[in-house]
C-alpha cells in the first residue's frame, strides 16, 4: 500500500478537526448557540472567543453548529448523489442502447444549467429550506458524477473478466454487483469528495441568497449571510464562518486528490 | 457434434441512421467441433474470428443461420448453458477481476450454479500447476502466465464440455506460450473437453488443434486436418499464412 | 557512425538490477528489434535512450550516446532539445500516454506548432475521420489512440523512434495495421527504429537486425535472419525453438525449464547458466565477453562450439 502524501494527510487532519468541532456543538461545548451572552457586536474576547453577533450571541458555538449543519447536509446530499449516479451510471454504461441515451441526455440537460440557477429553480419549486438545499446539491453534483461513473462502467464492462462471468452464466445483479461496481468504486469515492466540496459551496451560496437553510438554524451559509450585513462594523462575524468554509472546501479537495492518486495511479516518469 | 455453426451470417450496422453502412462480420460460415476435438480458427485482423467466437459462446445472435450446441438449438436464455461452456480470453491483464482473490474467481462459475466449491478450487489450481496458496492472492501479484493458468482453472472448474480459447496465449512471452499450450493439451487429454482455439498465430493454432479452419474477410476459406497444414494447405491464403511463420 | 550507442550500461532500481552491462548499437536508418521476455531489461534500456527512467532508477556505470551526445551527461536544456528533435517514443499504453484533458487536435498542435496541418499528420497514420481531431483520448479505441501517439512521435521526423511493445495493449486485429503505419512512416522519413518486443519471429520479419536480451544484457545481436535461423547463443536458440511455430507436426515442445533471473546485483557469470543445457563450470562465475560468431556478436563462453 502506498502512503498518502503529506498534503492529503494535512487535509484529512483539517477535516477531522472540523468534524470534531461540529460534534462538539452537540454536547454543548463552546456554549449554547442561541443564548445571549453579552453586549452586541463585541470583538473576540474572553467569554466569546469569536466575538458576539448583532443579538449578543457568542459566534463560536454558532459556527460549530453551522459546520455541523453544512457538513451533514452536504454529506447526505452526496450520498444520495453517489447512490443515484452509481445506479444510473452503471446501468447506462453496461447496458448501452436507448437506456444509455436517455440517461445521458437527461444528464446533459441538467449539466447545461448554471449551478446557482438550478438551485434557485429548485428552491422556487420546493420553497426555501433544508430540503431545497439538499435537492439542489444533488441536482448540481449528479451530472458530472453520473458521466464519470458511466465512462468507467463502459471501460470495465468490456474487460474479459466481465465477459467470462457472463459466459459462466452470471446474472445481471452478480455481474453489476460483483464485477462492475467494485471496479468503479474508486471513481465514485474520488468524485464523491469533489461533490462534497461543491455541495458545501452550493449550500453556502443558496443560503446566502436566502433560499437555503433558514435562521434561527445555523449553517455556514446562514452565518456568512448574517455576517455580511456587519462586514465593516464587525468583520469577525463573517471571518470565522468564511475561513471555516474555505478550509473545508480546500481540505476536501486535497483529500480527493490524494484519494485519486491512490485509487487511480498512473505511472509517472521523471523528466529530468 | 458438440457445436455446430450452420451457414451463419452476422451483419453489423454502423454509422448515422440515414447513411447506415452494413458490414458482414461473418458470411455463410459453417463450422463444427466434434466431441473431444480441438478446432483451430485462424485469421488476421477483421477476418471475423472474434465474431465467430462470440457467436459460438452465445454472446452474439446470428443475423441468419443456425447454431446448435450438443445437437440442440441455442437456448433463448444464456444462463441455461451455464457451466457447460466456458472461455479463456485474450488479455491476461484483464482476465481476472482485480478486486477478487484468485480463489473467488476460480469458484465463481460454481457459485453461479449454486454448487458448493469445497476442495474444487485448490484441486483445480494444482491441476494447472499453481500451489493452493495462490487462492488467497490478488491478480496483481501474479505474472501473465500465472493469470492465464488461473483463467484456465476457472474455465475448467465446472467440467464444461466445451471451452473457447480466444487469443488465450497471444499476449504471453513466447516460452510461456508453450507452457500454457502444453497445459491445455494435457488437460484436454485428462478431461476430454472439446475446444475452439482462436488465434491470429497459425503457429500456436497448428500446435494445439486437431483441425484448422482459416477465416478471411468473414468467410471460411479452408478447413482441413492439422497434418495438411504442416505439409500442403490447399488455399492460396493458407499458404501465405504458412510462409509468414 | 552509429546513431545510438549504448556501452556497458548498468541500471539499478531499489532492490533489483535492471541492466547489467548492456551494449547496443543502432545505425542511421536501421530498424532494430530488441527482443526479451518480461523482466529482461528491455524496457529499461528503451527508456534509458531518452533518459526517461523512473525516479527510482540509478545508473552505476556505462553510457548512452545519441548522435554524438552523451545522454546522461547533458544539461537539461540540451537533453530537452535532443528529445524533441532527434528522438520519438511510443509506449505500450497509448491512452495513458496522451493527455486526458486535451483534445487530440490541441495536443498535436502543441507538438507541431500552432500553424501545423493536423489533418495531414493524422492522415499519415490513416486517421482520416475528422472527428478524431475533436476527440478526447478516452473516446478513442486503443488502436486509434496508438496511431495518434505515433503521429505525435513521428511529426518531428525524429532520427530514432523507440517503440516499447507498441501493440501489446491492442487487440490482435489492429496490431499489424499499427506496425505497418510505424514502419512505413519511418522508412519515408529515414528514421531508425528500436522496436522492443517479446516476439522474436515477429521482430525478425520486419527488422534489419535483432538484439536479444537476457538478465539485463544484450546476449546476441546480428542480422535478423541469421539470429532467428542460426542462433549462436543457447538462450536465443531456446527462445527461437520454444515458439509454437517452430514445432514439427506431432512434436511436443519442451520450454526451457526454470525462470528468468531476478538480479539483485551484478551477475557473477552468465545469467543464463543455471538454465543452460551447455553450461560449464566457468559459466557460473566468469562473465562472458562478446565473441563474434559468423555475423553475430554473442555473449557466451561456448558460442563457437555450440553454434557449430
Amino acid at each position: 500500500m502506498r502512503k498518502l502524501d503529506r498534503l492529503s494527510i494535512g487535509g484529512l487532519v483539517c477535516l477531522a478537526v472540523l468534524v470534531v468541532f461540529a460534534l462538539g456543538s452537540l454536547v454543548g461545548a463552546g456554549g449554547e448557540p442561541d443564548a445571549i451572552v453579552g453586549p452586541r457586536l463585541q470583538p473576540p474576547g474572553p467569554g466569546w472567543w469569536l466575538g458576539t453577533d448583532n443579538l449578543g450571541r457568542s459566534v463560536l458555538p454558532r459556527v460549530m453548529e453551522g459546520v455541523g449543519t453544512t457538513l451533514l447536509l452536504s454529506s447526505v446530499a452526496v450520498l444520495v448523489t453517489a447512490a443515484l449516479s452509481a445506479t444510473f451510471g452503471i446501468i447506462a454504461g453496461y447496458r448501452g442502447g436507448y437506456l444509455n441515451e436517455l440517461v445521458m441526455r437527461l444528464v446533459e440537460v441538467l449539466y447545461s444549467f448554471p449551478a446557482i440557477v438550478l438551485a434557485i429553480l429548485v428552491a422556487a419549486v420546493l420553497g426555501p429550506g433544508q430540503t431545497a438545499a439538499l435537492a439542489s446539491i444533488v441536482l448540481v453534483t449528479i451530472p458530472l458524477m453520473t458521466r464519470l461513473v458511466r465512462a468507467a462502467a463502459v471501460a470495465v464492462s468490456q474487460r474479459d473478466y466481465v465477459t467470462s462471468a457472463v459466459i459462466s452464466g452470471a446474472g445481471l445483479p452478480r455481474v453489476l454487483g460483483r464485477h462492475v461496481l467494485p471496479n468503479v468504486a474508486g471513481t465514485i469515492a474520488v468524485q464523491g469528495t469533489y461533490a462534497l466540496s461543491v455541495g458545501i459551496a452550493v449550500e453556502g451560496g443558496l443560503t446566502f441568497l436566502g433560499f437555503g437553510v433558514q435562521p434561527p438554524q445555523a449553517s455556514l451559509g446562514v452565518l456568512i449571510q448574517q455576517g455580511g450585513t456587519y462586514m465593516i462594523a464587525a468583520p469577525w462575524l463573517i471571518l470565522g464562518p468564511g475561513v471555516v468554509l474555505v478550509a473545508a472546501i480546500l481540505a476536501i479537495n486535497v483529500v480527493g486528490d490524494g484519494l485519486r492518486d491512490r485509487l487511480e495511479p498512473r505511472e509517472t516518469r521523471s523528466l529530468t | 457434434m458438440i457445436l455446430e455453426l450452420d451457414d451463419v451470417t452476422v451483419t453489423f450496422a454502423a454509422g448515422p441512421p440515414l447513411r447506415r453502412i452494413h458490414l458482414d462480420a461473418m458470411r455463410h460460415v459453417s463450422l463444427s467441433v466434434a466431441e473431444g476435438e480441438t478446432l483451430g480458427l485462424v485469421g488476421e485482423s477483421g477476418s471475423g474470428k472474434t465474431t465467430s467466437s462470440r457467436v459460438a459462446l452465445g454472446l452474439q445472435r446470428p443475423t441468419s443461420g443456425a447454431v446448435r450446441f450438443d445437437g440442440r438449438p441455442f437456448p433463448k436464455r444464456r444462463r441455461e448453458l451455464a457451466g457447460r461452456m466456458q472461455a479463456v480470453l485474450q488479455h491476461p491483464h484483464w482476465s481476472l477481476n482485480p478486486r477478487m482473490r484468485v480463489g473467488q474467481s476460480v469458484a465463481e462459475p460454481l457459485d453461479v450454479l449454486g454448487r458448493p466449491a469445497g476442495d474444487a478450487v485448490t484441486e483445480m489450481l494444482e491441476h494447472v500447476g499453481l500451489e493452493a496458496s495462490f487462492a488467497s492472492r490478488y491478480p496483481h501479484e501474479l505474472s501473465g502466465g500465472q493469470r492465464q493458468r488461473v483463467s484456465i482453472a476457472r474455465a475448467l472448474v465446472t467440467r464444461p464440455r466445451f471451452i473457447v480459447f480466444d487469443e488465450a496465449v497471444s499476449a504471453l512471452d513466447v516460452s510461456v506460450q508453450v507452457q500454457i499450450l502444453n497445459l491445455i493439451k494435457d488437460l484436454q487429454a485428462e478431461y476430454g473437453f472439446s475446444a475452439l482455439f482462436i488465434s491470429h498465430d497459425l503457429g500456436a493454432v497448428r500446435y494445439v488443434a486437431d483441425r484448422i479452419a482459416v477465416m478471411r474477410k468473414g468467410e471460411v476459406v479452408e478447413t482441413a486436418d492439422t497434418a495438411t497444414f504442416y505439409s500442403a494447405p490447399a488455399h492460396e491464403y493458407s499458404k501465405q499464412l504458412l510462409e509468414a511463420l | 557512425m552509429s546513431l545510438l550507442t549504448v556501452r556497458n550500461l548498468m541500471i539499478d532500481y531499489a532492490e533489483t538490477r535492471a541492466l547489467d552491462g548492456a551494449d547496443l548499437e543502432v545505425a542511421q536508418g536501421e530498424t532494430v528489434g530488441l527482443v526479451g521476455e518480461s523482466g529482461s531489461g528491455k524496457s529499461t534500456l528503451g527508456s534509458a535512450v531518452g533518459r526517461l527512467l523512473p525516479r527510482a532508477a540509478r545508473r552505476s556505470e556505462g553510457e548512452v550516446v545519441v548522435a554524438g551526445e552523451p545522454v546522461f551527461d547533458l544539461p537539461a536544456d540540451r537533453l530537452r532539445h535532443l528529445r524533441r528533435k532527434r528522438l520519438g517514443f511510443v509506449f505500450q499504453d497509448p491512452i495513458a500516454s496522451l493527455n486526458p484533458t486535451m483534445r487530440v487536435g490541441d495536443q498535436l498542435r502543441l507538438v507541431l506548432g500552432r500553424g501545423a496541418d493536423v489533418g495531414f499528420h493524422l492522415g499519415r497514420v490513416k486517421l482520416d475521420d475528422p472527428r478524431v481531431v475533436r476527440s478526447y483520448p478516452h473516446q478513442l479505441s486503443g488502436g486509434m489512440a496508438q496511431r495518434v501517439a505515433i503521429a505525435m512521435a513521428m511529426a518531428t521526423e525524429p532520427e530514432l523512434l523507440v517503440a516499447d511493445e507498441p501493440t501489446a495493449a491492442l487487440d490482435s486485429q489492429v496490431r499489424e495495421e499499427v506496425l505497418n503505419v510505424v514502419f512505413s512512416l519511418a522508412a519515408a522519413a529515414g528514421t531508425s527504429i528500436l522496436w522492443l518486443s517479446h516476439d522474436l519471429p515477429a521482430v525478425a520479419r520486419r527488422c534489419d537486425r535483432v538484439a536479444v536480451m537476457y538478465g539485463g544484457r544484450v546476449v546476441e545481436t546480428g542480422p535478423a535472419r541469421e539470429v532467428l535461423g542460426h542462433p549462436a547463443h543457447p538462450y536465443t536458440a531456446a527462445l527461437a525453438g520454444s515458439a509454437p511455430a517452430a514445432a514439427a507436426h506431432g512434436v511436443r515442445l519442451e520450454p526451457v525449464p526454470g525462470r528468468p533471473p531476478v538480479l539483485t546485483g551484478p551477475s557473477p557469470g552468465c545469467a543464463f547458466a543455471p538454465r543452460c543445457p551447455f553450461a560449464e563450470e566457468r559459466c557460473e562465475h566468469e562473465r562472458p565477453q562478446p565473441v563474434r560468431v559468423g555475423d553475430q556478436d554473442v555473449l557466451c563462453h561456448r558460442a563457437g562450439e555450440v553454434a557449430a
